[in-house]
């Protein structure tokens, strides 16, 4: 008892501020993300009537359809090849610009506009303008190859070639913002060091590689784990630009699209619902062996 | 050591959670997304006589095309009523996921299109209005006007009438005259039999690629390759919607003789046809023979190519059966359970099925309408284009199959078909394949 009495008034105001300033953010997240997770499970064990009307519990009958799918285990892999694609060179080359643009460059906030500019338009749009120069009969691409001779490249039908192709459009549109986020990890590098490396008679290339990567590496950490978690959720590229008779859509298809054409397409939520607990449970996975490895290459100075 | 694991657990766990909250919140925001971009037209407010206090009706669509013809009939129905109407067009990708999204939360429009493909769940659910009633005591409504298989579509179980006939639409094939005259093949005329067909295509087909015969999708099933299948004997669903057709005969010969003619190289190879549909293609001068719904009038009359090349003729015959079957469909005016205003929502529907506006339906061409004996002023909507063959499809017509789970084996099968289309796997195969799906499909209904 006595050691209440010790909070003082001003304790306590702080107490009751912090805790006000934090509802907005944690009504939005309990309201928009974690009651929907607790939904999504429970749906997963039912079958579901439509209207949210007529679910009848089906115990793990969705789960037992799951495993035997082998359209869900084809779209996990299509899932995983994006990833593997377009998480490294997003970041490589989101890297190099950013280290480039941070130096004195002219016309620096230009490009720095120029390569963040697809992060404000739509993603929607994007796609779009996308399909058309892929296009293997009217698309600019195929135009300019064959304007040079070469025969044209079926970009987004050819199954071995489309999921690249999505994955170019995901690069694309997330260079400028991993670009930020590295502007802001070069910052926190003290100059100091490139001028003791200059000193000592270090070129660019042997300070990007022994000061700016080992000292940018928290930030990699980061955005590699937002990364990775982006492209397992990949689904507007896809569900834009690929059409339903694309003979690539098998291959390519991510689960994320595959649970959009269950759950609203086709109506069957529950089904749809337990895929997402697939992907739940890898990217759990992936994200705890990322958060494990990260001693051994991430340098918390 | 340990504590540290769980701080790594805990932390992957937050992380990971946006993906199903962004899954959870991507299906509850897409309702009022597509709301969003639903564009909503001037009220249609009449100078009524009547001015009490009366609310007015929303009325959902899809098709833009028609939204200037509806809302100068439905000028009509407030002129006359009083009732003010408001028309919001949703696209057809985000009408469905709007209307399912207004049924659960109990906020559906006033009045609103029906499809053959989605009224099962609604019936069943019962979230549109009871019609049966209403329609019995109607003086101004004959339902035996209307085609009866429209009608079925949206009769539930024999006992309720949950929808009354909008339009009907039919098939007609069009031809590229400019390309039909240099390869020096005479226009398609009632005569043509698909083998006839097939032989233009060949002819129209040029070997540098430049120009091919025809083009077909396999996700085209009413307005392509349904029409064939019935045609030679074959159908998708059985009459009772109990079993799958797609293991009969009729059905494999078909789907083998539009396979042979792409084989033969008479359509573009199976990658172009997947990235443009086959009114991008026509209207490219890529193909010189394409089927299109009556649906598609707005789209095709009204392209510069296509006006200066192009007319329409009747779908060829099977010459073995001497059928030139045409698949219809037809859509319906229904209006939601649980309505403000059953009384003027009523009214709007009765009105719209009423001889009189079905009649001016036709005349400002909008669609063809459904009632009886109203659609001899259609065929001047386009001038220049023989729009006659549509009605002439009229002679020989079969619903478009439907079931109670009709989009979840429509899709199954368009994906399938593709293995077909490609030639990777005999259509024979895939043809047993879908059925044996199918109809473990039609089974659960």
């Amino acid at each position: 008892m006595n050691r209440k009495s010790k909070v003082s008034r001003r304790e306590r105001s702080e107490f009751l501020w912090g805790w006000m300033f934090l509802l907005p953010t944690m009504a939005g997240l309990i309201i928009l993300n974690i009651i929907p997770i607790f939904q999504t499970i429970y749906q997963s064990f039912f079958k579901t009537g439509a209207f949210g009307k007529g679910n009848v519990f089906i115990g793990f009958d969705n789960y037992g359809q799951l495993f035997s799918d082998g359209a869900v285990w084809q779209a996990l892999w299509n899932t995983c090849k994006y990833a593997v694609v377009e998480v490294p060179f997003s970041i490589a080359i989101a890297l190099v610009l950013a280290v480039f643009l941070n130096g004195k460059i002219r016309g620096r906030s230009i490009w720095r506009t120029i390569y963040f500019l697809p992060m404000v338009a739509a993603p929607a749009a994007v796609a779009m303008v996308w399909r058309w120069l892929y296009n293997s009969e009217f698309g600019l691409l195929n135009h300019l190859l064959r304007g040079i001779g070469l025969s044209g490249v079926n970009w987004i039908s050819n199954p071995n070639i489309a999921f690249i192709s999505v994955a170019i459009v995901g690069i694309w549109s997330v260079i400028g913002y991993n670009m930020v986020l590295f502007f802001a990890g070069l910052q926190e590098i003290p100059r100091d060091y490139y001028e003791a490396a200059q000193i000592d008679g270090a070129n660019g290339i042997n300070q990007f590689f022994t000061i700016t990567l080992p000292l940018i590496s928290p930030t990699m950490f980061f955005v590699t784990v937002t990364r990775v978690i982006g492209a397992m959720q990949v689904f507007d590229s896809i569900y834009m630009m690929m059409g339903r008779s694309n003979p690539a859509l098998v291959k390519t298809q991510s689960l994320v699209y595959l649970f959009y054409k269950y759950s609203f397409i086709e109506g069957n939520k529950g089904y749809g619902s337990s895929i997402v607990m697939l992907l739940l449970m890898v990217i759990l996975l992936i994200t705890m062996i990322q958060m494990i490895c990260q001693k051994k290459w991430v340098n918390y100075s | 050591m340990k504590r540290k694991w769980w701080l790594t657990a805990a932390m992957a766990a937050v992380m990971a959670a946006a993906v199903v909250g962004c899954a959870g919140k991507a299906g509850n925001e897409t309702a009022p997304a597509s709301a969003g971009e639903t564009k909503q037209t001037a009220e249609s407010s009449g100078e009524s006589g009547n001015t009490a206090a009366q609310g007015t009706l929303t009325v959902a669509i899809w098709d833009k095309n028609q939204e200037p013809g509806l809302t100068e009939i439905m000028k009509d129905f407030t002129n006359e009523t009083g009732i003010k109407t408001q028309i919001q067009v949703t696209p057809w990708e985000q009408y469905w996921t709007m209307l399912e999204a207004g049924a659960t939360g109990g906020s559906l429009p006033d009045v609103f299109w029906m499809h053959s493909n989605e009224i099962a769940r609604y019936s069943e659910y019962e979230m549109l209005l009871d019609l049966t009633d209403r329609i019995k005591e109607s003086k101004k409504l004959e339902m035996d006007k209307f085609p009866k298989d429209i009608v079925q579509i949206y009769n539930w179980e024999g006992t309720k009438q949950y929808a009354v006939p909008k339009d009907i639409d039919t098939i007609a094939l069009w031809y590229n005259k400019t390309m039909f005259d240099e390869a020096g093949v005479p226009y398609p005329d009632k005569d043509w039999t698909w083998d006839d067909y097939a032989e233009a295509a060949k002819k129209l087909t040029k070997a540098d690629g430049s120009q091919y015969g025809f083009a077909l999708r396999p996700t085209n099933d009413q307005a392509g390759w349904n029409n064939i299948v019935y045609d030679m004997g074959g159908y998708v669903i059985s009459d009772d919607k109990k079993s799958s057709g797609f293991d009969q005969p009729g059905t494999i010969k078909a789907l083998t003789f539009i396979t042979d003619l792409m084989k033969e190289g008479y359509a573009p190879p199976y990658e172009v046809m997947a990235e443009n549909t086959e009114e991008a293609l026509f209207e490219a001068g890529k193909v010189a023979m394409i089927t299109a719904g009556s649906w598609m009038l707005p789209e095709l009359c009204n392209n510069d190519y296509v006006k200066a090349n192009c007319d329409i003729a009747d779908l060829p015959k099977d010459a073995a059966s001497g059928k030139r079957i045409s698949i219809y469909n037809g859509l319906g005016w229904a209006a939601s359970a649980n309505t403000g205003m059953p009384e003027e929502a009523w009214k709007l529907i009765e009105y719209m099925g009423s001889k009189e506006a079905q009649q001016k339906q036709s005349d400002l061409g909008i669609v063809i309408s459904a009632y009886e004996g109203t659609t001899d002023n259609w065929i001047k909507a386009y001038q220049g284009f023989n729009l006659q063959a549509y009605l002439d499809m009229m002679s020989d017509l079969v619903i478009r199959p439907y079931s109670k789970s009709t989009v979840a084996w429509n899709n199954m099968s368009h994906e399938k078909l593709i293995d077909a289309w490609t030639g990777a796997k005999s259509v024979e195969d895939v043809c047993k394949d879908i059925a044996q799906e199918m109809n473990a499909m039609l089974a659960q209904e």
